[in-house]
């Protein structure tokens, strides 16, 4: 047995050529797939651990959202409750006002109604009144009355300033006719009191009840139970 | 039948006289290179059936040199790869018809042990200088140099022999059998003898690892220690 050692130099040579074409074609080009694979697995997972970190970041913010959404609403609850209950306290005491402001106008009103009623019973009860003092006046119709109202009649004359007693005419009003006899007295008394001689005409009116009245153009004086009664009821009725 | 002993030129290239062995491993060669080439083509990160098979390749070897040299297998993939996969195919080349692995003949495994005995200085040369591998032969110490570099030599030729006369005896003994009984009488054999061809392909690049590792272990210069004194 020998060795062909030109054999062995090629076959060293060839397994040399074959270790630099493997290297070439299969080992550095499977090894680089394996690596980068390896580095793309490790970026997939590092992506995937950094988007796990921000899910959970994110999960955290949703959820304290979530949390100030439900104190935010809370809050809301709370002011839509103070505000309903102020406005329900607002309305509580605007009705309170209108309803004292009621409460007055009616209780004013009540009191006009009272006063008005009250103002109308009173003039009833005050022609009332009149009415009666007429009736029984009426029944003191006499010589002694009409003497009285005269002199009373003269009292008022001789209170007037001169210059008013200064007339040509003037008028006698009395409830019940007057004698002819008694017109020539009255006439000569008043004219006398006057201190001239007026033209005097006599008039009678029933509504005077009792008593003389003098009417002139600028000079009246009246001096009858109506004017009386007149005055009496203006008085009672105003008073009230 | 010829014998494996015998080795005959089957053509000339210049002086170079061109055996079998040597054309057997050129196509080998081609086979591998150029399916290597056509198959690695289109890699993607998403792999395929192909691409898959062909990464379980890689990774089974990165994990042997990882197991075996403790140490990255980036430096020692191509070589060792190349070893195991060339012997591997060359042992199983016996299975087509008419073709003799060239691991059968002595040149073949001679060159194989060669390389890995080149490799190995290489290597231990690369990890601690031309001054820290020779140093290296002095470990334990100085009285070991002879025996060192004996055992340097001769596990190289235990390599050479180990991996022809397994080859060799396997197509030898088909040969015989071959020659003796029916066409299928060998074929139990050639089973046997395919078995024979990968364990002794694993059993080369597990070898060429431990005596690249030791090297590159016993050439590194020592890291000085990082453990505190108590």
């Amino acid at each position: 047995m020998s060795i062909d050692w030109a054999t062995l130099g090629l076959q060293a040579l060839n397994v040399l050529i074959l270790v630099w074409l493997l290297a070439r074609f299969f080992w550095r080009p499977v090894a680089g797939m394996i690596e980068q694979r390896r580095a793309a697995a490790q970026a997939l997972l590092a992506d995937a651990g950094a988007k796990n970190e921000a899910a959970k970041a994110a999960l955290a913010e949703i959820t304290q959202t979530r949390a100030g959404f439900a104190q935010e609403r809370e809050a809301l609850l709370a002011q839509a409750q103070a505000q309903a209950a102020a406005a329900r306290a607002a309305l509580l005491a605007e009705a309170a006002q209108e309803a004292e402001a009621l409460r007055r106008e009616a209780r004013a009103a009540m009191q006009t109604e009272q006063a008005a009623a009250a103002q109308a019973w009173r003039e009833r009860a005050s022609r009332l009144a009149v009415d009666i003092a007429a009736r029984l006046a009426a029944r003191l119709q006499g010589e002694a009355v009409q003497a009285a109202f005269l002199e009373y009649l003269l009292h008022e004359i001789q209170a007037l300033p001169p210059a008013a007693r200064q007339v040509a005419a003037l008028e006698v009003a009395s409830a019940t006719e007057i004698s002819a006899a008694a017109q020539s007295e009255i006439t000569a008394r008043i004219s006398a009191a006057l201190g001239a001689a007026p033209r005097i005409t006599f008039k009678t009116e029933p509504a005077l009840i009792a008593g003389l009245e003098l009417r002139g153009p600028h000079l009246r004086i009246s001096n009858s139970w109506r004017a009386d009664l007149d005055r009496i009821e203006q008085d009672l009725t105003h008073d009230g | 039948m010829i014998s494996p002993l015998s080795n005959p030129p089957l053509f000339h290239l210049g002086p170079l006289p061109v055996t079998q062995p040597v054309v057997a491993t050129w196509g080998i060669m081609l086979l591998l290179a150029g399916g290597s080439a056509v198959l690695t083509r289109r890699l993607r990160l998403t792999p395929g059936r192909t691409q898959a098979a062909l990464e379980l390749i890689v990774s089974t070897v990165d994990s042997q040199i990882r197991d075996t040299m403790r140490a990255e297998p980036g430096p020692y993939r191509a070589f060792i790869g190349t070893l195991f996969v060339f012997i591997f195919a060359a042992n199983w080349s016996s299975l087509l018809p008419g073709v003799e692995p060239p691991t059968a003949h002595l040149e073949t495994d001679a060159a194989l042990a060669l390389l890995v005995f080149i490799a190995v200085i290489w290597f231990g040369v690369r990890a601690g200088g031309v001054r820290g591998y020779l140093a290296s032969f002095a470990f334990p110490n100085p009285i070991m140099i002879p025996l060192n570099f004996i055992e340097t030599l001769t596990r190289t030729f235990s390599l050479l022999v180990r991996l022809f006369g397994n080859v060799m005896s396997g197509v030898f003994v088909i040969g015989i059998v071959l020659s003796l009984a029916g066409l299928l009488i060998p074929i139990p054999l050639m089973a046997l003898d395919l078995l024979t061809g990968a364990v002794q392909a694993y059993i080369f690049a597990v070898l060429a690892m431990v005596f690249i590792a030791g090297a590159v272990a016993e050439a590194k210069p020592e890291t000085p220690s990082t453990k505190a004194p108590p």
